[in-house]
């Protein structure tokens, strides 16, 4: 019975959609980098902790302050709640029972609750057990005043800083990094240390004036002078102690200077990494923004534009060089290999990338990020380069949109421009908005007063447009004449003055930019007056 | 029959050489790597074997004579340069139309005499952000005027004794009798400058002005026949 009821309520909280959007919340709040509610916790947080720390210093040096006892008391609450959160979120128990009871389901079995509350209760260890989560707990601690031993976690709370930000797990890593060299060094130091004291202490102990009465003065002077700190409370009087310190501080500098270069090396390799992830940082702020693989002359052409059009984009290039200019240029560039899936995923080629460009000089790797980006993101938009012509059915294969032949193109304006050097001016100049006058698609969208308006009714020339035609997917407009396939819609040049628009249709005008704005305008607003009776 | 020397035979000069109409062009091929001339050769055009650095050379294949256009298509752009400088010496009208590698050149070339400067990478880089920005648009162009649709962008001269002369613009009425859009026309004696139709007062036409006009074939071959014959009233 009892059982029954705990299934019908995990099925009830799976089902709860006010519950998934809680715990979504919660954790967007609390675990998700991305997003920026978790900034401002984290910044609240570290304002907290800084402040409750300064009230238990307080505390010490004056016994009974009322209001300290009062904010710290607020803030042990925020601390409480923030740590039972976390541990309901990190679990799934209603998951974790509708498994188990579907599984008994299915083999035919009883359904074991208690079981299913060990595995409950084992997730629930692996949580509090967890070096930040132990961390939490002994921040509480001090708060409880009866246990005045307590009091040495305030240390503990100060650890809680380093939750809210990662450039603990930053440090830590680099020194990780570097294990190997570290513990070299350290076994090395060892020995030395154990060397220096036992002869100090065997020259001084009998010395008279000698400070070191005992073999932990011996390694208390050995650690001062092998960190050239040198307080000089103690100092050698005999020349064996003396011959010994010579020795001892020749060998420090070569151990301090390792150490140092090991550091050194290991927080350069890291910030590489760093800034990357800066990068990367910068981008999840954006959404549709375009990945530009290349950035060779026709990558910096492209970026050029967008840069214009204030578009944001993110450039992959394995030539440290173009990075460089890409970054001289002010754009966001990665120096890495875009073929890599890391690389593409890390650049959010799932999350907020709305194309990606394979626009290198070499068809191998187009094909290849092509088909990457193509395997990761079914949606996205993929601009690709040919350079030779038998590549293009691959590149179409490998799951390209569109596919660019820079060479073919260009042969092509040669030929235009020697039969008919005035048209193709004019046609190159529109196309590429070097003149006043431009061309570009009015949207019929639904309820517009262009909706179910013939042609002729337009009134296009006294705006001065010219109406070059309609494109559109309807098959209403099937009949007319003068029908080119574009991909799935047809364009219907030169439409007669009958011509009826329907919504979703699109207009190709050509005119002067502002001309074709006034006139998008204009329909907007008649459109959004004629629904106001309503 | 129009003659047109292309210096240099890659991807680039076979696209446009591919481009242009047999029958109204005569085509020489020149390239100073043996291979690449006997792939022109095999591809069935025309080829000379002529040193581009002598002028006694670019005399012999008729620069300075008979030949009309000049592509410069050669790889490097200091070849290019070289080249323009010495036919633009040996024949001042020549037209001539070359490739840059490096943006920097397109100056060098301009100086040297060159009339067009085509850069390859500087029109794919344009045309891909056309694709981002105007999908729609750059479809259409791609399909149609650029593309197999029978639909392309013509230039008409209006001849002496034309019955367009001294018409008005607005008694053209392109769009309904022969299915075309006129998009602009240059009057050659005023300026180079294309007048876009739409947004220009009514003005008259008079002879050597240049009508642009997008249609299908079929209706440009009508539209140009009919501007010919002098007894065809509107």
């Amino acid at each position: 019975m009892l059982a029954k009821l705990i299934v019908y309520c995990a099925y009830y909280l799976k089902s709860a959609d006010g519950y998934r959007r809680a715990k979504l919340f919660f954790y967007d709040l609390l675990e998700n980098s991305h997003s920026r509610k978790k900034k401002y916790f984290d910044a609240t947080m570290i304002g907290l902790l800084i402040l409750s720390v300064i009230f238990l210093i307080y505390d010490i040096e004056h016994e009974d302050s009322k209001m300290g006892g009062y904010f710290e008391l607020a803030i042990l609450m925020v601390f409480i709640v923030e740590y039972l959160i976390r541990g309901w979120i990190y679990s799934d128990t209603y998951k974790v029972i509708i498994e188990e009871y579907e599984k008994a389901l299915y083999l035919n079995l009883d359904f074991n609750l208690l079981g299913v509350f060990r595995k409950a209760f084992v997730r629930d260890i692996e949580y509090i057990t967890s070096p930040f989560a132990i961390i939490d707990i002994l921040a509480i601690l001090p708060s409880y005043r009866p246990l005045a031993i307590l009091r040495i976690f305030i240390i503990f709370r100060l650890f809680k800083l380093f939750r809210y930000s990662n450039s603990a797990k930053l440090f830590a890593d680099a020194l990780a990094s570097k294990r190997f060299e570290l513990m070299t060094l350290l076994i090395f130091t060892c020995f030395l240390v154990f060397i220096a004291s036992v002869s100090i202490y065997m020259f001084e102990y009998q010395a008279t004036d000698s400070g070191i009465h005992n073999l932990f003065d011996a390694f208390y002077w050995t650690i001062v002078t092998l960190a050239t700190v040198g307080f000089g409370d103690i100092t050698p009087q005999t020349t064996g102690g003396r011959w010994v310190t010579i020795f001892l501080i020749l060998a420090s500098l070569g151990v301090l200077s390792f150490f140092t270069s090991i550091l050194i090396a290991a927080f350069s390799e890291k910030m590489l990494s760093v800034r990357e992830s800066r990068t990367y940082a910068e981008l999840d702020r954006y959404d549709n923004f375009i990945i530009i693989c290349g950035f060779g002359r026709v990558g910096q052409e492209i970026a050029r534009h967008l840069h214009n059009d204030r578009q944001k984009f993110l450039i992959i290039d394995r030539v440290p060089a173009r990075i460089d200019l890409a970054k001289k240029r002010g754009y966001l560039a990665i120096e890495s290999d875009a073929s890599n899936n890391e690389v593409l995923i890390n650049a959010g080629i799932c999350r907020g990338a709305s194309a990606i460009l394979c626009i290198t000089g070499d068809d191998v790797i187009n094909v290849y990020v092509t088909l990457t980006s193509r395997h990761l993101n079914k949606n996205l938009r993929i601009i690709s380069r040919a350079n030779r012509h038998d590549n293009v059915n691959k590149l179409y294969q490998a799951g390209a949109d569109n596919v660019i032949r820079p060479f073919e193109i260009a042969g092509l304006l040669a030929a235009e421009f020697v039969g008919q050097p005035v048209a193709f001016e004019a046609i190159s100049g529109i196309l590429h908005n070097q003149t006043e006058t431009v061309m570009e698609s009015v949207l019929v969208s639904e309820k517009s007063p262009l909706d179910n308006q013939k042609i002729g009714q337009l009134d296009l020339q006294q705006r001065k447009l010219t109406l070059l035609g309609v494109i559109s997917d309807n098959p209403i407009h099937l009949k007319h004449k003068n029908k080119y396939q574009v991909n799935q819609q047809h364009f219907y040049f030169n439409p007669e003055v009958d011509f009826i628009l329907r919504h979703g249709d699109m207009l190709v005008l050509l005119g002067r930019k502002y001309g074709i704005d006034h006139f998008r305008d204009q329909v907007e607003q008649r459109r959004l007056f004629s629904r106001q009776p309503k | 029959m129009k003659n047109i020397a292309v210096f240099g035979y890659n991807r680039l000069s076979f696209e446009a050489i591919s481009r242009l109409d047999k029958e109204l062009y005569q085509i020489t091929v020149i390239d100073h790597d043996p291979a690449k001339a006997a792939l022109a050769r095999e591809n069935g055009f025309e080829t000379a074997n002529i040193d581009f650095r002598s002028d006694d050379d670019l005399k012999l294949i008729g620069i300075g004579a008979h030949i009309d256009t000049l592509f410069c298509f050669f790889d490097t752009d200091s070849e290019n340069v070289f080249l323009t400088l010495s036919a633009r010496a040996l024949d001042k009208a020549l037209n001539i139309v070359a490739i840059v590698d490096s943006p920097e050149s397109a100056e060098k070339l301009i100086a040297a005499g060159a009339n067009k400067i085509i850069d390859p990478y500087e029109i794919c880089g344009r045309k891909i952000h056309d694709m981002l920005k105007r999908p729609d648009i750059n479809d259409i162009f791609d399909h149609t005027v650029f593309g197999r649709h029978d639909l392309h962008l013509a230039e008409v001269a209006i001849p002496e004794n034309s019955y367009l002369e001294n018409a008005h613009v607005s008694q053209l009425h392109l769009s309904s009798q022969y299915n075309l859009i006129l998009i602009g026309i240059v009057n050659k004696q005023v300026s180079e400058r294309l007048h876009f139709v739409a947004e220009e007062f009514d003005r008259r036409l008079s002879v050597g002005d240049i009508l642009v006009i997008l249609g299908p074939s079929r209706e440009i071959r009508a539209f140009k026949k009919d501007v010919e014959n002098e007894f065809c009233k509107i």
